[in-house]
């Protein structure tokens, strides 16, 4: 009988938490771009002598992640010190948490791609601090056949929050799905930028099989996935390696891998196998972090709208489809545009149509986020009043929002530059842009009256540039009426 | 009477009367170093260029009619692994020989804003691992009554600075007992603060959760005056308290001890002690009764195995705390052909053998599979032993205890047996466990030797100790200066 196969995975996601300043020290943590070794302090860079004092946003935006988790939060936690020689850990060692996480326990679900329920338990989220950068100057910017190394330690000290998942994940594409969940969530907690290739969410993967004849393939842990395709991708790859390894009767060697964009390769990591004892033990420098219970309240009465919550609210009270509710849910900031034109009287449907084609086209135009972004969501409501309205067409709304946006200008002036007025372009004033069509297009005009125009081609021609002349404010009727008395 | 045998408070004095100009006061001071230094051989870094041109600011200042501070004019020396900017902190190790800070330590810049002057970093055991200076990687201090014995350690240039009348006013750090037990040999006070009264920031460590820092000096007054100036709150130190300190020279109008309470370890009896410090305690017992306290046995069952918990609680931290030394950022870098080969060839020259045996023990003792079985077990008999000092303090407001079994010993005598060197810690370092304050006081001579005496108080009970010790002073005469035959 043919082997049948189970993967399991389970992911350990790092989170680069978006806080000014570094967990123990007050050095900023914008280090992309930066001159190396330029935002440092004794702490980060572990001065003896120098001692770390615990960032207290780092702590709120864990607890905020681990209450959106259903995890548990512990009122008194601990750093432990964890010990291994590296030179991109300023101390040769590193803070981090161990047997008193911060966030204990908590559950992710999702929808996977084929709509079904999945849930993932979560095993803790801890706090740590992220290590300097290595610099290899060697050819391939690797560090074998490197002479020497430079360390840039503006990335030591960071917040990180790393978020471990039971192996509960079944595929690869759960795995995926599982990560944008918490890329989605951290984006809308405003706890982290999450962006991958940036190093801002990091996921390392153990990867297992369990094969139908009772054998445990073990354990590999696989790194270097710097996208949700790369991540996907690496774990196929690794489950497809397992199985052909492991069908054959062989055994798979609990190892880690790096995983080979470029190739489509995981391979082993060189000379990293050696047996880790990392000696933990309590940081004397850090006396117990304690979280009050009234300062865990306070954390969640700012809690935003969680971005699942935020997806039903907007399919129940606004009527969205599910999809539109996931793309506006992606974003906590999003969704308050929304909220924002609703509240000044825009139709629920309307605003979310033009919000997701015009806006978000804007911010990706002129890639800005919506905080920058000058047009207000009242004044967006109150151009698309014209439009319920019937005062101002499609067209020339679009038009319009263009200009708003372009000058910064509010509905009133901007109208007046674009040569709008509110309501329909009818009577006199129709019939002068009528007439001057007609005096510029002299052939049109003559091929109709002499009958030269049997399927009405010419005419619906003329009326375009009617229409098109009033901005779409024009009633079609009207024009189709108007035309057919001056064309007789 | 010379400048150098003046108390730092009457120094400061002088200073704000006009009757000294700081650059006076600095030059006796700086010349008195000189004088002893080829005998005592107690500072690793002078600072005589850095001394003269504060010593002209501050008189600069004074001239204007400012008064930086408390201590003002006051030299000073601070044990050299406090971190000062852009002098030389070695924490009298080969690895840091060269290595020079980019910043203060906290309690030095409260030094510098309280204007005194900072004359010279003091020789110490390398790291702060022993208890004679033997260890130090440059060379040993000597006792300044007599000059074939150990000043103690290992905080001993420090205390042999002081005692000898360099600076009014030295400091040191404690983990198990390196500032009392130098004050003990070398006839001084040596104040160990309550764990968080002050600021380790800056100051390199060896333990984190035992190490305290702490003054030396001739008169109870200068003591808590230092006091009154390290003492304050930190933000760069967590485990440093943000409450109010006491004004600790209130302690000073203290006349009697009505209502106190003295207390006897019962299990101190059991161990040998030298005859001249069993005669002094009996002395201090004498005059606390004569003030009018009561005396009361207290009892610390667990108290023998501290020195087993303490030898395995301060090599584990010291493991991680020195990981730090591997030859990339600071400090000695060897020549290398790889990265291991960096870490190993740096720290096998860089460190002196005390260190690697301690080294070796706290990486062993915290490494999976002994973990529970030492560290975990030692932390245990820690808390076992602060509920036992918090009983005794029901009882008891101050306890009375030897600060070392033995008086001075003579250079070379326990350098080749460790375990003998760790017994002079052996009453110095319950209060370290415990977080306690404790202090050294001379109760005594004894053939040329000065005699120690210990009073160690509650969590937070600085002033039982200072009260006590205010009475004793009054009683038993302040220390006397040390090495005027030299
Ligand atoms: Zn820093």
């Amino acid at each position: 009988m043919a082997l049948t196969f189970q993967t399991v995975i389970g992911l350990e996601i790092h989170v680069q938490l978006a806080t000014k300043s570094k967990l123990f020290c007050a050095c900023s943590t914008d280090y992309i771009g930066a001159r190396p070794n330029s935002n440092v302090c004794p702490v980060c860079l572990g001065q003896p002598g120098s001692l770390p004092v615990v960032n207290g946003r780092a702590v709120e935006l864990a607890v905020m992640v681990g209450l959106a988790l259903g995890s548990t939060v512990q009122q008194a936690t601990r750093f432990h010190r964890k010990n291994y020689f590296y030179p991109d850990l300023s101390k040769d060692y590193q803070i981090s948490q161990y047997d008193l996480p911060i966030c204990a326990g908590g559950r992710l679900s999702f929808r996977d791609d084929d709509g079904v329920e999945v849930s993932v338990a979560i095993t803790r989220a801890h706090l740590e601090e992220d290590a300097g950068k290595l610099v290899h100057p060697s050819a391939d910017g690797r560090l074998a056949g490197a002479r020497y190394s430079l360390v840039d330690y503006n990335r030591s000290g960071v917040p990180l929050l790393e978020i471990v998942s039971e192996p509960d994940i079944t595929s690869p594409a759960h795995a995926r799905r599982y990560t944008e969940e918490i890329r989605r969530l951290v984006r809308c907690l405003g706890v982290s930028d999450g962006d991958m290739e940036s190093g801002s969410l990091r996921v390392d993967a153990n990867i297992s099989q369990k094969v139908s004849d009772g054998r445990w393939g073990s354990r590999v842990e696989i790194k270097n996935m710097n996208s949700l395709r790369s991540l996907e991708r690496a774990l196929e790859y690794e489950v497809k390696r397992q199985r052909k390894v492991l069908g054959e009767g062989g055994e798979i060697r609990q190892e880690t891998r790096h995983w080979d964009d470029g190739e489509g390769k995981t391979r082993p990591m060189r000379g990293k196998e050696e047996a880790h004892d990392y000696r933990y033990f309590p940081d004397p420098d850090l006396p117990p972090l304690i979280v009050e219970s009234d300062r865990l309240k306070g954390i969640a009465a700012v809690m935003p709208e969680l971005p699942w919550q935020a997806e039903s609210r907007l399919v129940s009270a606004y009527g969205l489809s599910d999809d539109d509710a996931k793309i506006f849910a992606e974003s906590a900031d999003t969704v308050a545009y929304l909220d924002g034109c609703i509240r000044a009287g825009a139709d629920p449907k309307r605003a979310a149509n033009w919000i997701r084609t015009e806006v978000l086209r804007v911010l990706n135009e002129q890639k800005i986020d919506l905080a920058t972004f000058t047009l207000e969501a009242s004044d967006l409501a109150s151009l698309l009043a014209l439009v319920d309205g019937g005062k101002l067409s499609t067209t020339a709304a679009k038009d319009v929002f263009d200009v708003m946006v372009r000058d910064g200008v509010a509905l009133e002036p901007a109208m007046t530059a674009s040569g709008v007025t509110a309501g329909l372009v009818e009577g006199s004033q129709l019939e002068d842009i009528a007439d001057k069509i007609l005096a510029e297009n002299e052939e049109a005009v003559e091929a109709v009256r002499s009958g030269r125009d049997p399927k009405g081609k010419k005419v619906k021609f003329l009326q375009g540039l009617i229409m098109r002349e009033t901005r779409g404010q024009a009633d079609v009727a009207q024009v189709e009426d108007l035309l057919r008395r001056r064309l007789i | 009477m010379e400048l150098f045998e003046c108390s730092a408070a009457d120094l400061a004095r002088a200073v704000r009367e006009g009757a000294h100009s700081v650059a006076e006061i600095v030059e006796v001071h700086l010349g008195r170093m000189d004088r002893l230094e080829p005998v005592l051989s107690a500072i690793v870094t002078p600072l005589k260029d850095e001394a003269r041109a504060r010593a002209a600011a501050l008189d600069i200042a004074l001239a204007r009619g400012e008064n930086p501070g408390p201590l003002t004019g006051v030299p000073v020396i601070v044990k050299d692994n406090f971190c000062t900017r852009r002098i030389r902190t070695t924490c009298s190790s080969r690895m840091l020989e060269n290595w020079i800070p980019p910043y203060d330590a906290t309690v030095v810049s409260y030094l510098e804003r309280a204007g005194a002057v900072l004359i010279g970093k003091a020789n110490m055991d390398e790291f702060a691992m022993g208890s004679s200076t033997e260890h130090s990687a440059f060379f040993t201090t000597s006792n300044p009554w007599d000059p074939s014995r150990v000043p103690g350690g290992s905080s001993g240039g420090s205390a042999a600075s002081c005692a000898a009348g360099y600076a009014p006013l030295t400091f040191g750090s404690d983990t198990g007992g390196s500032i009392r037990q130098p004050a003990a040999f070398c006839g001084i006070y040596g104040f160990k603060p309550t764990y968080g009264m002050v600021s380790r920031y800056g100051v390199v460590p060896f333990a984190s959760s035992l190490d305290q820092i702490g003054p030396f000096a001739r008169t109870l007054e200068d003591l808590l005056l230092a006091m009154e100036v390290i003492a304050e709150a930190d933000e760069k130190d967590a485990t440093c308290s943000r409450a109010l300190r006491p004004d600790f020279r209130k302690a000073l109008d203290v006349t009697d001890l009505k209502g106190k309470r003295v207390g006897l370890v019962r299990e101190f009896e059991g161990y040998d002690i030298d005859g001249p410090i069993v005669d002094a305690l009996a002395r201090a017992r004498a005059a606390l009764l004569d003030a009018g306290a009561t005396v009361v046995d207290v009892s610390l069952p667990t108290v023998s195995h501290g020195l087993a918990c303490y030898y395995i609680i301060a090599p584990a931290e010291a493991s991680s705390n020195l990981a730090r030394f591997d030859g990339v950022r600071y400090g000695l870098s060897a020549e290398a052909d790889s990265l291991i080969d960096l870490y190993h060839r740096t720290r096998k020259a860089g460190f002196g053998p005390e260190v690697k045996r301690r080294l070796l023990t706290g990486t062993y003792v915290l490494s999976s599979g002994y973990y529970d079985a030492y560290y975990n077990k030692a932390l245990k008999v820690v808390a076992i032993l602060r509920d036992e000092f918090a009983r005794a303090f029901g009882e008891a407001d101050v306890i009375l205890a030897p600060t070392t079994p033995t008086l001075p010993f003579r250079k070379g005598e326990n350098i080749g047996d460790p375990i003998k060197m760790y017994m002079s810690d052996l009453f110095t370092l319950p209060a370290n466990m415990a977080g306690l304050p404790a202090l050294s006081l001379n109760g005594g001579y004894s053939d040329g030797l000065p005699v120690g005496i210990q009073l160690i108080g509650p969590r937070w009970g600085e002033m039982e100790i200072f009260s006590a010790a205010a009475v004793l002073e009054k009683a038993l005469g302040a220390p006397r200066l040390a090495g005027g035959d030299l």
